[in-house]
């Protein structure tokens, strides 16, 4: 993948969303917002207008995309763990790795919350979702219970208990009455809402592994998503892991049929990759993109997968990333995606003391369509 | 930073040449003086009986995650520094029964050493990176062995709890020679075959030992003694370990001490640690694998830092109460640190430059502080540590003199310890 283009002009990015064909297998990198430490949480606003992205920094960063301005709220006491937009209005939430969880007018620069949840969990909220209708925002984090809260003021409504592992992953089914959440040992649970009962659990153990030298239990359900209609749930994680130390292992993505709650499809990355798939997407057209995370700083991919072959029909070669969405318009996707400064690598280094930096991110949008630059002959001319 | 090895105060001058001096008078007078001096301090120390719990935890703690939380900088993790039992002393809330016993403990935060590697870090760190002498230094609990004596218990004076495999581990001695070993403990079960036959009495066992010593004199007749000191050294070890089955026993062990230490295999192991302690075994290593966090540093740390954490905790306290902790030195480190950096796997790398250690027991001077890294924790503020130094502070504690103290190979006075580095400033008590 060439270099990002960071802090690239995105203000031709929603005019183009109006021409171009929907087409993944010419996907490519479009603009990029690059940050100085790193990033792992980045979503579109529910209109298209704005990107945000937070992680180790506690802040929570802000762009809008069509002036490519960026705006920065206060965040929080420590590294974000996840977020997400309001479907309808202002509201953006995001969890922290003490349970807290911030309610934000996003648009609004250096604002205070409009409210917090302070003991969302027991430890780390790690999954935020928010139903469809807009009225109740779910969390799930360590003490495996999914809680239920108010949009308009953060009230608990209700919680769900009955995970045996920490909860990584919650995504709200199309039909707005259903909830999935995933956890450690690969559990994905099925919700009512209505009714608060768990429907049923899908097995999706081959994302955990504790082997018996192991002393920690290494992978989890990392991710969930639905597709458009709600027949179908992709799920990503780590399978096979080799130890719980570096935790290497193949990153695997599972397709559900929901209906009848069995595995339909295993997807892979086709190049060496040896972490988690952090993020799976559902495209328009029924593909499946997936994103993954390596060791050492080396390239893993973003891989679209059709939903009845393994291996992917397309991949771009990228850093890892920890997140993965999708623009209102279907045809652009964002990632957090690691950048390496310099500094990695094993110690030793008291004579790279002043270059010694921590290692930063770009947020990154991957354009859904053919790159128009590169079918206009006279650019080809240029560029040669 | 200015190193230990660079130090140039009055007290260490001396004490350097007072070291010299006395390996001078070591090569000079070979088995003379010196091995008199040798055997006095080995036998002021059989009779103070001091012990070692040496706890190891294999491919580095993240001291962020522990000893040397930095919330607030731009390379500390998420998790929070709580309050300890030493006021102004903060470590990771990963670690609140540690937080509670911080008074008992000595924790160096200034450690700083050379090797970024496994493979040879863990034996230099575990010889205390001694001076290539041209022969392999004994490991931690071989050198304590020599240097203390065999206790007069009969017990294995040197046993090694750790997962996977048991066996004798020569290696470990080094050039002291094979009886110096440790006896390890797969995941802390008896050696094999503890258990006598019920079919051979007690008339037939005294028998056949009394066949076995005279095989081994006869052998000895045109071998080198280290070999057959090694073998009839193993041989009357097991002798006595069956003896001492108790100690093996686990349905004796009260289920609140069970429930304290933890049914994982640090707390299981820690507990067999206690339960050897009490029984005078003289050096206790145990080891605990897969702490080499490159990826998924904050979630492998938030299930295993608290593995360490509760049995820690519980043994100090269970010394204390026992009025062992006088008597026994626990050292609870790595072969380095983690790197401040963050990389692509969430993880943590390898990181010799600036990391964190805790001593207790005997001799160590309780609820220190020592040493501080910068702001953002990468790197040591002030003087640094070399293991070398450790090695120093161990000896010390353990009441024996490193800089007049030596090893007889065989007539060549060799160091105890690297003659550039001194004891921990502020560990000892």
């Amino acid at each position: 993948m060439p270099k990002p283009a960071a802090n690239e002009s995105v203000e031709s990015l929603l005019s183009e969303a109006q021409g171009p064909a929907f087409d993944p297998a010419k996907a490519h990198i479009g603009p990029a917002f690059k940050h100085e430490r790193q990033l792992i949480r980045a979503r579109f606003s529910a209109d298209g207008k704005f990107v945000a992205a937070a992680g180790l920094d506690k802040l929570i960063h802000v762009w809008d995309l069509e002036s490519g301005k960026k705006h920065t709220l206060p965040g929080h006491a420590t590294w974000v763990s996840s977020l997400v937009f309001h479907p309808k209005g202002r509201q953006l939430f995001t969890a922290d790795f003490h349970g807290t969880i911030h309610c934000w007018d996003f648009a609004t620069p250096d604002s205070k919350p409009l409210f917090t949840i302070t003991g969302a969990d027991a430890n780390i909220t790690r999954a935020l979702a928010v139903m469809l209708d807009g009225a109740h925002v779910l969390s799930g984090g360590d003490d495996c219970t999914v809680r239920v809260w108010s949009t308009k003021d953060g009230a608990k409504v209700k919680q769900w208990p009955g995970h045996k592992g920490c909860i990584f992953s919650i995504a709200v089914h199309p039909d707005g009455k259903s909830v999935a959440s995933g956890d450690l040992f690969g559990t994905v649970k099925h919700w009512d809402f209505a009714t608060d009962k768990c429907v049923r659990d899908l097995d999706a153990k081959e994302l955990h592994t504790r082997k018996e030298d192991f002393i920690a239990d290494v992978g989890g359900v990392r991710c969930i998503a639905f597709d458009a209609k709600g027949a179908t749930m992709v799920i990503g994680g780590l399978s096979n892991a080799e130890s719980n130390a570096f935790c290497p292992g193949t990153p695997l993505a599972l397709l559900f049929d929901w209906g009848t709650g069995k595995k339909t499809q295993e997807f892979k990355l086709a190049n060496k990759s040896d972490g988690p798939i952090n993020a799976v997407r559902f495209l328009q057209n029924g593909m499946i993109a997936g994103f993954g995370e390596t060791q050492n700083g080396a390239q893993t991919e973003l891989a679209f997968w059709q939903p009845d072959k393994s291996e992917p029909l397309h991949s771009l070669k990228a850093q890892s990333a920890y997140d993965l969405d999708i623009h209102p318009d279907g045809l652009r996707l964002l990632a957090p995606l690691f950048i390496p400064m310099g500094s990695g690598g094993n110690g030793a280094r008291e004579k790279q003391k002043a270059n010694y930096i921590p290692n930063a991110s770009v947020v990154q949008i991957f354009n859904l369509f053919a790159d128009p630059k590169a079918k206009d002959p006279k650019n080809a001319k240029k560029k040669a | 930073m200015r190193r230990s090895s660079e130090c140039g105060s009055a007290e260490h001058l001396i004490s350097r040449r007072q070291a010299l001096g006395t390996l001078a008078g070591a090569a000079v007078g070979g088995f003379g003086l010196s091995s008199l001096m040798q055997e006095a301090v080995a036998a002021d120390m059989k009779q103070k009986g001091k012990q070692v719990l040496f706890i190891w935890l294999d491919g580095g703690m993240s001291q962020f995650e522990s000893w040397d939380p930095k919330p607030d900088s731009e390379f500390g993790g998420p998790f929070r520094s709580i309050k300890t039992s030493v006021p102004g002393t903060h470590i990771s809330e990963l670690m609140p029964d540690t937080a509670k016993i911080m008074h008992h403990l000595a924790v160096v935060r200034s450690m700083s050493t050379k090797d970024p590697n496994h493979s040879t870090g863990v034996p230099r760190m575990q010889r205390g990176d001694p001076a290539n002498r041209g022969v392999p230094y004994p490991y931690l609990g071989a050198a304590v062995t020599k240097l203390l004596g065999f206790p007069a218990n009969g017990l294995p004076p040197y046993i090694w709890i750790k997962p996977g495999s048991a066996g004798f581990i020569y290696q470990e001695a080094g050039f002291l020679g094979s009886k110096y070993g440790a006896l390890a403990l797969g995941d802390g079960k008896p050696p094999i075959h503890i258990h006598r036959p019920e079919s051979v009495t007690d008339e037939t066992d005294a028998a056949r030992h009394e066949l076995r010593r005279l095989a081994n004199a006869r052998f000895r007749l045109d071998r080198r003694d280290s070999e057959v000191d090694a073998y009839e050294q193993s041989y009357e070890m097991a002798v006595q370990l069956m003896k001492r089955k108790e100690l093996f026993d686990n349905t004796r062990l009260p289920a609140k001490d069970i429930e304290r230490y933890g049914t994982h295999p640090l707390g299981r192991h820690l507990l067999q640690a206690r339960v050897l302690l009490e029984a005078g075994v003289q050096f206790v290593k145990v080891t605990s694998y897969h702490w080499d966090t490159h990826g998924d540093n904050f979630n492998m740390s938030q299930q295993m830092v608290p593995q360490i954490d509760k049995p820690f905790a519980a043994i100090v306290n269970d010394l204390e109460d026992r009025g062992m902790l006088d008597n026994v030195v626990v050292v609870l480190m790595s072969e380095f640190g983690r790197t401040p950096t963050i990389n692509s796997r969430i993880g943590r790398d390898h990181w010799p430059d600036a990391w964190s250690l805790a001593l207790a027991g005997a001799g160590i001077n309780r609820g220190a502080l020592i040493g501080k890294t910068t702001k953002d924790g990468a790197w040591v503020d002030g003087e640094g540590y070399d293991v070398g130094d450790l090695f120093h502070t161990v000896f010390r504690a353990l009441g024996i003199n490193p800089n007049k103290a030596h090893y007889d190979n065989n007539g060549q006075p060799l160091p105890i310890v690297r003659d550039d580095c001194f004891a921990i400033d502020g560990a000892l008590a």
